[in-house]
């Protein structure tokens, strides 16, 4: 199997996500064995954010790292995991609060695609970009 | 009144005290009614309060990077020329981006007013600062000190202030900078606490300054946007501060020092501290709500419990704030409301004069227009966080736009106080 | 020249009437302002070391009723015709410029302040007694027709009261004269300390209750809290400063002056009177919700001093009587002043609607500073000129009557409660949102009221200005009612003046 990274340059759909965490220099950490849990946004998620907003935080690396950040969680959660908790603590720090009552929702996204395992964790795919807050 | 343009799928009406606000925030409208008048004065203003904020962030940057802790700050406000000409990043050619199409060096109209300030004469700057015929910079200061007395607002910026990285850090600068004087030094050893205590007050100057850097062009494009024509009504004017909170989220918030031609990074760009979450959110929770009450404008009884037990409960911000005892001396919203009078569009000029007591009571009508401003301003936060945490307006899950609403009421809960001015900027004739 | 005082003010009320230059207020003030200069004048040809009348004018007239065209000044009325002068010209400034039907008002008005001044200068008690009726009529027609709400009512009940009150004076004159076998009725002829005790007690009484009437004292007050709250600010300014002057002045002038012993006395009764007059007036005006009636009843209270001065009979308290007129005519007038432009501007006299007015911008915030200083003046805060009078009234009035000054000095205390009252509800505290729309306050609504407070706080400073006119005159008027064992020299001097006369 390959690792997260390998995963999302491989897959269509994660374009600026890959660039994201190339940029951001988190190549190397999700290499690493981890295991992680990533909540990646695709394509259309990014490019719901207002104009600029990309462009800012590639300028800003410090901060650009800490929204990467926010969608992983240490350890391997599969969403069958993910029943038993309400919210996870990102690598950021801030909560993600999970809800699977009505399909399967961190924070204010969906998850399109759930349980991608890599082998260093594990890859949730969202609908839209998850902000701290 | 914005025509209310129901989603296909729609809720029960709300039966929210503000309904009405809450159904015209579901539309993508703002908390200010849509009418012309209520744009032109809100855009008026924005133009206004960019000129001197143009001047608030150059002066708290230069009091957080070069001041720093001199013990007899009486230049503070005497603003160097590299100030003036400190590029904004969000201005002119050479922006990070540019959001204002704009110079990125100090506004003309600031200049000018500098140099011959409201008596319209030339003299040494001593002279307007002391007849204090100049920008007031106290109300800067009044504004940082609601955010370093509030603290607590959320991000991370606050709680990195008394961590011992940030210790250590100001320990190297405050040592630095009294370098060769052992008196300050001396007291240093003594009071270390006190020192620190100055150097955290000192972030939070840089804190606002770089703030209001991104908010100075935002108004200033927005001005322009609204003289050219390109911006019609109030949700317009909201949505392109929405987008301008999305598009600056992440510039960073930071505090240098420049000590001897050297940099210390007191608050490193590293620590990915961001505008949005630890400049942004902070203020808007300690300016436009909480803050103090006025000096010198009604006495509270503390005992009495005129004034909350918990700093949480404080609401005597712009929006709660009762513009009409504006002009007694000193107070920090008189001394805003004089700094705008002086670069006032001359529309809104003429308009005020057509008001109430005309040239007389300006200060309280820009005021009041200032207050209708100031939510709109809230109210592009509003949208922002539920763009950022909820959902869509146009979402076609109705478990999301009851989560929209329940956010929406939420916000509004808050101006159920009595005091809270949102029942009054609904009517055109509180001016 | 005194009569100028008399009959420029006639001519001018006339000449507006028929005359027809437009700005009828400018050519009001003119004339009035002449006046006022004219009074100063005099006043600099006054010599106030003389007890006297001085610059008296003599024309016969008809002599076969002994009415005669006599005038002259002293030192009890110069004060007051000054302060007739001044008021009228602020009445007439503070008068609005869209006034309705402006010719019949200013004629009026100027007429009002021809018939004072007749009033406080005749020396002849008929003739007194004409130009004090003159003023009737003036009065009932100003306040009718430019009155506020209930003005007929209000305005009957001034006419019947102060009818009443002339036919009183009139008969006591007629008492006096007949019963004395005189042949004139000029003011020295008609010394009554010729008659009876009895029948100078019985015709002082009439004096007393008629003048008594216009003060006016308790109980023959009721007319007047109906009367000034029904006139417009400028009537309310002459009525309470100077036609309830011209009652004080009659009792002094025709009360003291003609019946010395008899006034001594009554002494304590009046003192007593006072008294009641002054706690009545202020535990009344605490407990008002309307500013300009709590104003009116303060005028009830401050009257009182002036009749305690009066009745201690010590130069200094009558000296201290003499200015607390003119001290009460000035606060009087800035406070009717100021409580009218509150109306205008804030559209109600309420007290419990009334609030914040020193806001600095959307405010009075002059209105209101000048508010409470009228305040602290009629409360006799040192530095004022109420305090001046006050302070003599009472230093004089101790050592005869402690007791009913003492009362009157708490009277002074109740002063200050009702208007920390007035001054805290109106002036202070939040201004209300949703009505603070006022509009604002024009200089010329500001100016009679800075004139009034310079006045006031120079007077409090430099009270030699108010009371050197009359001391000389109150000495001699104590003189003629004491005993000359009390006070030789001065007895002396009265008899000294008598022989020159």
């Amino acid at each position: 199997m390959a690792d997260i990274v390998d995963i999302a340059v491989n897959t269509d759909g994660f374009k600026t996500l890959v660039t994201a965490v190339q940029v951001a220099n988190l190549v190397e950490t999700l290499k690493s064995p981890g295991p992680f849990t990533v909540f990646a946004p695709n394509d259309a998620a990014f490019a719901q954010l207002p104009p600029g907003t990309i462009q800012t935080l590639v300028q800003n690396i410090p901060q650009l790292r800490r929204i990467l950040t926010f969608h992983v969680v240490p350890g391997k959660w599969m969403k069958a995991d993910l029943e038993q908790v309400s919210s996870l603590t990102s690598v950021e720090g801030s909560p993600i609060t999970i809800n699977l009552a009505d399909g399967f929702e961190v924070k204010n996204a969906t998850v399109l695609t759930a349980d991608i395992e890599a082998d260093n964790g594990v890859i949730h795919v969202l609908d839209r970009v998850i902000l701290m807050g | 009144m914005t025509t209310t343009t129901l989603p296909p799928i729609t809720l029960p009406p709300s039966t929210h005290e503000f309904a009405d606000v809450v159904h015209r925030l579901e539309a993508g409208g703002s908390m200010l009614p849509d009418t012309p008048e209520n744009l032109m004065q809100i855009i008026g203003i924005y133009k206004a309060y960019a000129v001197p904020m143009d001047f608030y962030w150059r002066d708290l940057l230069y009091i957080a990077e070069r001041v720093f802790l001199n013990p007899l700050p009486a230049f503070k406000y005497f603003l160097p020329q590299e100030y003036l000409d400190l590029p904004n990043h969000y201005a002119g050619e050479h922006a990070d981006l540019r959001i204002w199409r704009g110079e990125a060096t100090a506004h003309p109209e600031l200049l000018e007013f500098m140099k011959t300030g409201e008596m319209k004469q030339k003299l040494p700057r001593l002279f307007h600062h002391l007849w204090h015929d100049r920008i007031n910079m106290e109300f800067a200061e009044a504004c940082m000190r609601a955010m370093f007395w509030h603290r607590g607002m959320g991000g991370q910026f606050d709680p990195y202030l008394d961590s011992a990285e940030y210790k250590a850090n100001a320990d190297r600068a405050i040592r630095a900078y009294f370098q060769g004087n052992p008196v300050m030094l001396g007291l240093y050893q003594l009071f270390p606490e006190m020192f620190l205590e100055q150097v955290r007050q000192l972030s939070y100057y840089a804190n606002l300054g770089l703030f209001w850097e991104v908010m100075a062009p935002v108004f200033f494009e927005m001005s322009d946007l609204y003289d050219e024509g390109k911006i019609t009504t109030v949700p317009e004017a909201m949505n392109f501060l929405v987008n301008g909170i999305f598009a600056i989220a992440g510039r960073p918030i930071y505090h240098h020092v420049y000590i001897r031609g050297e940099c210390y990074e007191i608050i490193p760009k590293s620590k990915g501290f961001m505008w949005l979450y630890e400049a942004a959110l902070p203020y808007v929770e300690a300016v436009f709500y909480r803050t103090s009450p006025f000096r010198g404008t009604k006495s509270y009884n503390a005992q009495a419990k005129q004034v909350p037990d918990n700093q949480a409960d404080f609401h005597y911000g712009i929006l709660y704030a009762d513009v009409f005892p504006v002009g007694s001396a000193g107070i920090p919203p008189t001394l805003l409301m004089q700094d705008m009078l002086h670069f006032l569009p001359p529309y809104l000029v003429d308009y005020y004069k057509q008001h109430c007591r005309g040239e007389d009571d300006m200060l309280i009508q820009l005021g009041i227009s200032f207050q209708r401003s100031m939510y709109n301003v809230t109210s592009a936060v509003i949208q922002a966080l539920r763009t950022a945490l909820l959902y869509p307006l146009d979402d076609p899950n109705p478990r999301h736009l009851m989560a929209n609403r329940q956010f929406f009421e939420g916000q509004l809960d808050r101006f159920k106080r009595p005091e809270a001015r949102l029942r009054d900027i609904q009517r055109q004739n509180y001016r | 020249m005194l009569s100028t005082l008399i009959w420029f003010p006639f001519l001018g009320a006339i000449a507006i009437a028929l005359l027809p230059p437009r700005p009828l207020k400018l050519v009001a003030l003119a004339i009035s302002g002449f006046v006022l200069l004219w009074n100063v004048w005099i006043v600099t040809q006054f010599d106030s070391t003389t007890p006297l009348l001085q610059l008296q004018e003599y024309l016969p007239w008809l002599e076969t009723l002994g009415l005669n065209y006599q005038l002259g000044v002293d030192g009890l009325s110069l004060p007051l015709l000054l302060l007739n002068s001044l008021l009228t010209w602020i009445a007439i400034y503070s008068s609005q410029e869209q006034t309705e039907r402006p010719r019949l008002f200013y004629s009026l008005i100027l007429l009002v302040s021809g018939a004072v001044a007749g009033a406080l200068l005749a020396q002849n008690l008929l003739l007194f007694f004409l130009f004090y009726e003159v003023e009737l009529v003036p009065f009932y027609l100003l306040i009718s027709i430019w009155g506020g709400e209930k003005c007929n009512y209000a305005a009957m009940k001034f006419l019947l009261y102060t009818a009443l009150s002339g036919a009183l004076i009139l008969l006591a004159f007629l008492g006096l004269v007949w019963l004395q076998g005189a042949g004139s009725f000029a003011y020295e002829a008609a010394m009554g300390d010729t008659l009876p005790l009895w029948i100078q007690l019985v015709l002082l009484g009439l004096v007393l209750v008629g003048f008594g009437i216009k003060i006016p004292l308790v109980p023959l007050h009721t007319w007047l809290p109906d009367t000034y709250v029904a006139a417009s600010a400028p009537v309310a300014i002459l009525l309470g400063g100077v036609l309830a002057k011209l009652g004080a002045y009659g009792i002094f002038r025709f009360g003291l002056g003609l019946f010395p012993m008899a006034w001594a006395n009554l002494a304590p009764v009046l003192a007593t009177w006072a008294t009641v007059s002054v706690l009545y007036g202020a535990t009344v005006a605490i407990a008002q919700k309307d500013i300009k009636r709590m104003v009116a009843y303060s005028s009830i209270g401050h009257m009182g001093y002036i009749l305690l001065g009066g009745s201690a009979l010590t130069a200094l308290s009558l000296v201290g009587a003499i200015a607390q007129m003119v001290a009460h005519g000035l606060i009087l007038a800035i406070l009717f002043h100021l409580v009218g432009v509150i109306e205008t501007k804030v559209g109600t006299r309420e007290l419990d609607v009334l609030n914040g007015l020193m806001n600095p911008i959307r405010g009075l915030p002059l209105v209101s500073a000048l508010l409470i200083l009228g305040g602290m003046a009629s409360a006799g805060i040192p530095g004022l000129v109420g305090f001046v009078s006050e302070f003599l009234v009472f230093q004089g009035s101790y050592a005869v009557f402690p007791l009913q000054t003492l009362l009157c000095v708490v009277g002074t205390g109740l002063t200050a409660v009702y208007f920390v009252i007035l001054l805290n509800r109106t002036c202070f505290g939040k201004l209300d949102n949703a009505i603070a729309y006022f509009p604002k306050v024009e200089w010329r609504e500001r100016v009679p009221a800075l004139i009034l407070a310079i006045i006031i706080f120079f007077l409090g400073i430099q009270p030699a200005w108010l009371v050197r006119w009359s001391e000389s005159t109150s000495t001699l008027m104590v003189a003629a009612a004491t005993p000359s064992l009390t006070q030789p020299a001065l007895a002396q001097a009265a008899q000294i003046a008598k022989v020159q006369k």
